[in-house]
């Protein structure tokens, strides 16, 4: 007969079989012993989840914290960036005609390249894979090189060397090419398919690559198509304001 | 690697990874942040839930309730903070949500994890003599009864020759913390 001591580790672990159960439950019922240990360490874990909860609260507060502080920049870059503007306003008022168009700048208030969820760079790490040096040439910005990675990999077909090849591309404004990658993810796969979990994102980016390219029209209908999907709530705030922001040019 | 996936990147949570966290952390904070605040609560109340929403789904991989992620984690976060903005509204204003449905579609993964468990004096006390546990008591307790890990994964995580040795030294760990408190 198995322990009692394997029995309560068992239901921790979640993993006691139909007959443990029984026995267990019955254990729970004569065994003042057996019900004591198992009380005092279903205690001790409501303890510790407390306090874990709260050691990973402090831990977010500090990702929380680094984020704003980003946002404080130096004196002296502010200087050098009040130079640019100067210039590129003198710059504006000679050359306006050749200013961003309006689709152009909410391309530019909304572009983010998507975040590396693939391959998360690791220092240290001792991949030395082609796609991971992919992955991190896109974490580090350099787009160019990660494209060139990512058509060196050996499945360079599958949808999510697809998707942050486009995600490159666009990074450097080369709407088409990411437009030539985003729409076979972004037209209508089966629910139940793995092409499906690129869906809203791969519209989402063609709406922007469309907007970058000046076919609002075009951009229109993907960023419906992000707003009205089934199952994500991904970017549908941002979309509805880009829709409107449109309307009203 | 041939299915793409986020779902690698769960693994990673689940081992604990805090880069990971942070990366995921970051990039659903906007517009977890725009979907809260569209219930009108305040920032840092929105701010609050989404931290207490990326724990609850922390945990629901590390439970292993969460092993597959069928679409974007924001989605997740959103159904899991929804709730957790009804608890603060409920709190808040008891009247706000008459008439508002509460409970919707079902999602059999999703685990709500409202975190309303009791805390009582007792448990307290139990959390006082844990922290003045060795670190090794505290690390093996840690691991097996929030982190998910089974003795085996947490024998190979802190160098265990076995399974055994660890389990005679997670009993001496309950032990100590048992006699500290009847002192």
């Amino acid at each position: 007969m198995m322990n009692k001591e394997d029995l309560i580790e068992k239901y921790f672990t979640d993993t006691l079989s139909n007959e443990e159960r029984i026995l267990f439950d019955k254990l729970l019922q004569n065994d003042q012993e057996f019900k004591e240990e198992f009380i005092f360490q279903k205690e001790l874990k409501q303890s510790i989840v407390h306090q874990q909860r709260e050691t990973i609260k402090k831990t977010l507060q500090g990702f929380e914290d680094n984020l704003n502080r980003k946002k404080v920049i130096p004196l002296k870059y502010w200087l050098a960036a009040a130079s640019v503007v100067l210039v590129l306003s003198l710059g504006y008022f000679t050359f306006s005609k050749y200013s961003a168009s309006q689709p152009e700048k909410l391309f530019a208030s909304n572009f983010t390249p998507y975040e590396n969820v693939v391959h998360p760079t690791v220092r240290n790490s001792k991949d030395e894979s082609i796609e991971s040096k992919a992955f991190s040439a896109y974490d580090n910005g350099s787009y160019y090189k990660a494209i060139n990675l990512f058509n060196s990999v050996e499945n360079k077909e599958d949808d999510y060397i697809r998707f942050y090849k486009a995600m490159s591309f666009l990074a450097l404004s080369k709407n088409q090419e990411a437009i030539d990658l985003l729409l076979p993810l972004a037209t209508n796969p089966e629910a139940s398919s793995a092409k499906y979990k690129w869906h809203a994102k791969a519209n989402w980016y063609l709406g922007l690559a469309y907007l970058n390219n000046n076919e609002t029209d075009r951009a229109k209908s993907q960023f419906n198509v992000v707003i009205n999907h089934p199952d994500c709530d991904y970017k549908k705030e941002e979309a509805k304001e880009i829709m409107s922001q449109i309307k009203s040019d | 690697m041939t299915e793409a996936s986020p779902n690698i990147h769960l693994e990673a949570l689940r081992k604990g990874d805090s880069s990971v966290l942070e990366s995921i952390y970051r990039s659903n904070r906007a517009s977890f942040l725009s979907f809260a605040l569209g219930f009108g609560i305040n920032q840092d109340d929105a701010l609050d839930i989404y931290q207490d929403t990326i724990i609850a789904f922390r945990e629901n991989v590390t439970s292993g309730k969460l092993t597959e992620l069928k679409c974007a984690p924001s989605t997740y976060l959103c159904a899991i903070g929804k709730y957790k903005i009804f608890q603060l509204l409920r709190r808040q204003k008891p009247n706000a949500l008459n008439g508002r449905v509460i409970v919707e579609e079902t999602n059999e993964v999703l685990d709500v994890n409202l975190f309303e468990e009791e805390y009582t004096n007792r448990m307290k006390l139990i959390g006082d003599q844990l922290k003045k546990l060795g670190n090794r008591c505290r690390e093996i307790l840690i691991l097996f009864y929030y982190e998910g890990y089974t003795l085996d994964e947490i024998a190979i995580k802190l160098d265990y020759s076995n399974k055994l040795v660890l389990k005679s030294q997670k009993s001496r760990c309950l032990k100590q913390l048992k006699d500290s408190i009847l002192s």
